[in-house]
């Protein structure tokens, strides 16, 4: 264990490689002195564990029904968090809940930033008409509500979960493009790009290896902090009956079917609500987190 | 002559207003020369450099190297012939690439074979151990980045090297010995410099001639002789002779 330490804290590293990872274990360190990024990162993590191991943690089957159980209150022997109005164990449903939570988080942890990336910094960088006509896209798209504007996509494309994250997603991506903007805005008159540029390079190998770099820490930040955004959008797509359809135990499905009962059994919504809350929280905490770890302004000195 | 630059002007235009940072300059290059650029901040020296990297816009004149026009955009073939040193060498390496990889871009982009090797040997040429190979520039001095730019300008090998204040930034004595491996090199190399100061004294060091520059317009040009034993014709010149005097005596 020590002699990776001395390996990763090598002020000569061997291999770009060694580098890299010296530079991971430095911001590691720093990210630790932050008590509330590590409780971030430890539900991030939890949330992807639960997610994989879900069928060996879950007491029940999430799905079968056992109408002489039903709504039985927290605390009831082999229903620790309680049952729904089908008799389903609801801490079964809420683990099983957290597969398709992270599903949707990353699908569209894959596309909207990607997208966004790839349009701001080629705005940035071109400047002129390239940047009037992208950047008044995002605008338009900036200009709906976002859960209205997924809404309008759900309703066209049909309810489902993969239409629910492609409405995420097409909603989501217009703050990254603009990120990317602002900080490729930043670094292209920087000196080391005028050094690539006369070293020959052309804009693809500009904007990809020099401009990007610096726009993703912002990006990365700005994607965890929005990743509550997300659940919560997803959520509120299963509790309008237009994301996930029953009877798969969706989070925000779950508060909806649990919402006629909301005063007598109280724990058929609330408990899929609590797991909603720890998480979106987790993913705020590392976001902040990483926003310290991150910051190219902090990290350049 | 290598370079010939002919009564080059360059215009920005911002907000609506005009400022013409470099009006009617003239000036030629042999190969194997330093020349030197010098005048006060704003005299628009610096731009002229620029101008001839293709950073800053040409309203008039016309600038020739080898006796042919540089072709807008500059090319690959401009990028292999001439290569830049900037001002500052806290802003002029990515911040997020090693210096590995800030070494083998410009071999990539031209796709010349032998990286590792080639690396090994600008570091060395420049005085920094192979070591530093994988080092971040935050994990470098002042001085070894500098050394780093200019081991980059000259992964190319290029003939024409621009310095734009290569030392300003540096502290004295780290600056001394970035002039002298700039002089070796161009020793060893047969460079030819186009030098940017504000500082008579580099100047005085490196240069064999130099151009006095105030508010965009040549004013007169100069033999290190002539500047050695202090033979300006105009005003401006010897004022600013006169201003760093002392330190070139010390020198």
């Amino acid at each position: 264990m020590s002699a990776l330490i001395l390996w990763l804290r090598d002020p000569n590293p061997q291999s770009r490689g060694q580098a890299r990872l010296g530079q991971a274990y430095l911001n590691w360190l720093r990210l630790r002195r932050n008590p509330l990024a590590v409780i971030g990162l430890a539900i991030a993590v939890a949330l992807v564990f639960i997610a994989i191991f879900a069928p060996l943690l879950a007491p029940h089957d999430p799905i079968t029904q056992e109408l002489s159980r039903r709504l039985l209150p927290p605390g009831t022997p082999g229903n620790i968090l309680g049952t729904d109005d089908f008799g389903r164990d609801i801490l079964s449903r809420i683990l099983y809940g957290s597969r398709i939570t992270l599903y949707i988080v990353l699908l569209v942890i894959l596309t909207a930033p990607v997208v966004g990336l790839l349009i701001g910094t080629v705005a940035g960088y071109f400047g002129g008409w390239t940047d009037t006509i992208l950047m008044r896209i995002t605008d338009i798209f900036l200009a709906f509500p976002k859960l209205i504007l997924a809404l309008a996509l759900v309703a066209v494309l049909g309810p489902g979960m993969e239409n629910a994250v492609l409405a995420i997603a097409l909603t989501s991506w217009p703050p990254y493009a603009r990120v990317a903007r602002a900080e490729t805005l930043t670094v292209r008159n920087a000196d080391y790009i005028a050094a690539v540029k006369l070293q020959g390079a052309g804009a693809v190998r500009v904007i990809w290896g020099h401009v990007m770099p610096m726009c993703l820490p912002s990006v990365i930040i700005r994607v965890t902090l929005d990743m509550a955004g997300v659940i919560l959008i997803a959520a509120g797509l299963g509790f309008l009956g237009l994301g996930v359809q029953p009877p798969l135990p969706e989070w925000g499905l779950m508060i909806s079917a649990g919402r006629k009962f909301l005063f007598e059994q109280w724990w058929v919504a609330t408990m899929p609500g609590l797991a909603i809350f720890i998480v979106s929280l987790g993913f705020n905490l590392l976001g902040d987190g990483l926003r310290d770890v991150l910051d190219p302004k902090s990290a350049s000195k | 002559m290598l370079i010939e630059i002919e009564n080059l002007s360059v215009t920005f235009h911002a907000q609506g207003r005009v400022v013409r940072a470099v009006q009617d300059v003239s000036l030629s290059v042999n190969a194997r020369e330093s020349f030197g650029l010098v005048g006060e901040s704003g005299s628009g020296k610096s731009t002229i450099l620029r101008a001839i990297c293709g950073l800053a816009p040409i309203s008039g004149g016309s600038i020739r190297i080898n006796g042919k026009p540089i072709a807008t955009p500059r090319g690959k073939a401009f990028s292999r012939q001439v290569q830049m040193v900037f001002q500052d060498p806290y802003a002029s390496l990515h911040p997020r690439h090693t210096i590995d990889r800030t070494l083998s871009e410009p071999l990539a982009i031209h796709g010349l074979p032998g990286t590792d090797q080639r690396i090994s040997q600008a570091l060395t040429d420049v005085g920094l151990p192979t070591a530093f190979r994988f080092r971040y520039p935050h994990q470098l001095s002042g001085g070894q980045r500098q050394r780093v730019a200019i081991a980059r300008a000259l992964m190319l090998e290029p003939e024409i090297l621009l310095l734009d204040e290569p030392t300003s930034a540096l502290d004295a004595s780290v600056q001394a010995e970035t002039l002298n491996l700039l002089s070796r090199l161009r020793a060893e190399r047969g460079l030819t410099f186009l030098m940017v100061s504000h500082d008579l004294a580099v100047i005085d060091h490196m240069c064999d001639r130099v151009l006095v520059m105030q508010h965009g317009r040549a004013v007169e040009e100069l033999t290190r002789e002539a500047l050695a034993s202090a033979q300006m014709k105009t005003d401006y010149a010897r004022a600013l002779f006169a201003a760093s005097a002392d330190r070139m005596l010390q020198g």
